[in-house]
């Protein structure tokens, strides 16, 4: 992911009000990770587990943040029961930043990761999870801030899942 | 002791703090005796702790208290590492450890039966004053510390496992309505929306 896609990512989720962030470090889109750090206005909490970061996302959403999860794509396997337990289930809104991998789209796509990605929409379906798929920075920072709306508005997780340019 | 007891003490002491609990017999007798605004009955294993830390780390001016059982710890022990390293000083951990699985209808003993202390797990993680007490007076002393004192505090409880909480009628209160009370008590009383977007 180069650097000016990266600033506008943590750009987009500053101007969407996103305020905490979780999560467990993965390769595709780290270059997120000291930007955030260094944007006061976002707390970043880094966890062991995809698991963890949905719960610790949904107390402070309960508590009044507004906020998100970054995790690979793997990552929402781990983190299937969380989202299901508490963020469907209590209707608990938050956004996914999801490193899209095994994706058509991933460009470091390989026999590693094809078959956890092909499965990643049909897990965010049977969820109800809506999501979005981003392959270029176009319009990036509106599509963040449109899904972020959403996540409020459905009371629910919403995903961003991050491919193409993002994989580079 | 038992978990009641210990429940049937600490209940009318509690004021603003705001309670967490997992699924288990605990969500059962503390949601029969506290009807408070400030509880979120969380109604599933190993997410209590989770969601405490989220609002330790989004309020930090309140106490959150976290009623968890052995076997939801067990569930999410990667829990015990981040809490460490997070270190909220605003939070209380009180594992309620009968060392089984003490559901509806089973009594199958947890690892806490067998070799593991939780405890241990919990300062092996970094969590330096994690404890073990096993008597009731004990539970008051470090409840008492809790509720007064700042810092994190593990409390690993050991009870003698009791059935009855299968005797008592469940609330028919929704998860959504859980969550519901509890967010606009939070939003009452911390003066801030939470939910955004009006129709």
């Amino acid at each position: 992911m180069n650097v000016e896609l990266a600033k506008r990512t943590v750009a987009g989720l500053k101007e969407a009000g996103i305020d905490f962030v979780t999560y467990v470090p993965e390769t595709r889109m780290s270059e997120i990770l000291p930007l955030m750090k260094g944007e006061e206005s976002i707390a970043l909490v880094p966890v062991a587990s995809e698991a963890e970061a949905v719960g610790i996302a949904a107390g402070a959403a309960l508590g009044g943040k507004r906020a998100a999860v970054y995790m690979e794509g793997t990552g929402l396997f781990v983190s299937t029961y969380n989202l299901l337990t508490v963020g469907e289930r209590y209707g608990v809104p938050m956004l996914l930043l999801i490193a899209y991998v095994g994706s058509f789209e991933d460009r470091r796509n390989s026999f590693l990761f094809s078959h956890y990605g092909t499965k990643t929409t049909g897990i965010l379906d049977t969820l109800g999870i809506q999501y979005q798929v981003i392959g270029s920075g176009d319009g990036l920072e509106a599509r963040i801030k449109d899904a972020t709306r959403m996540m409020h508005a459905l009371k629910l997780p919403v995903a961003l899942l991050f491919t193409g340019e993002f994989t580079e | 002791m038992i978990r009641y007891e210990c429940f049937e003490w600490l209940a009318p002491l509690l004021t603003d703090q705001l309670v967490v609990t997992s699924l288990s017999g605990q969500r059962v007798e503390w949601g029969h005796l506290s009807k408070r605004e400030a509880d979120l009955n969380l109604g599933s294993m190993g997410n209590a702790l989770a969601v405490g830390i989220g609002l330790a780390l989004a309020l930090p001016h309140r106490k959150v208290f976290v009623l968890e059982s052995d076997g939801s710890v067990l569930l999410s022990l990667f829990n015990l590492p981040t809490l460490a390293n997070l270190n909220p000083p605003n939070m209380a951990v009180f594992v309620f450890d009968n060392q089984a699985y003490s559901g509806t209808r089973i009594s199958y003993p947890s690892a806490t039966a067998g070799k593991t202390d939780l405890a241990a797990v919990a300062k092996g993680s970094g969590i330096d004053t994690a404890v073990t007490v096993s008597q009731l007076e004990d539970f008051k002393r470090e409840a008492t510390l809790a509720l007064n004192e700042v810092g994190l505090r593990f409390v690993v409880c050991k009870i003698t496992e009791s059935l009855g909480h299968r005797g008592i009628i469940r609330s028919d209160m929704d998860l959504l309505e859980t969550k519901y009370r509890f967010v606009r008590y939070l939003e009452r009383t911390e003066g801030k929306a939470i939910f955004h977007g009006r129709g």
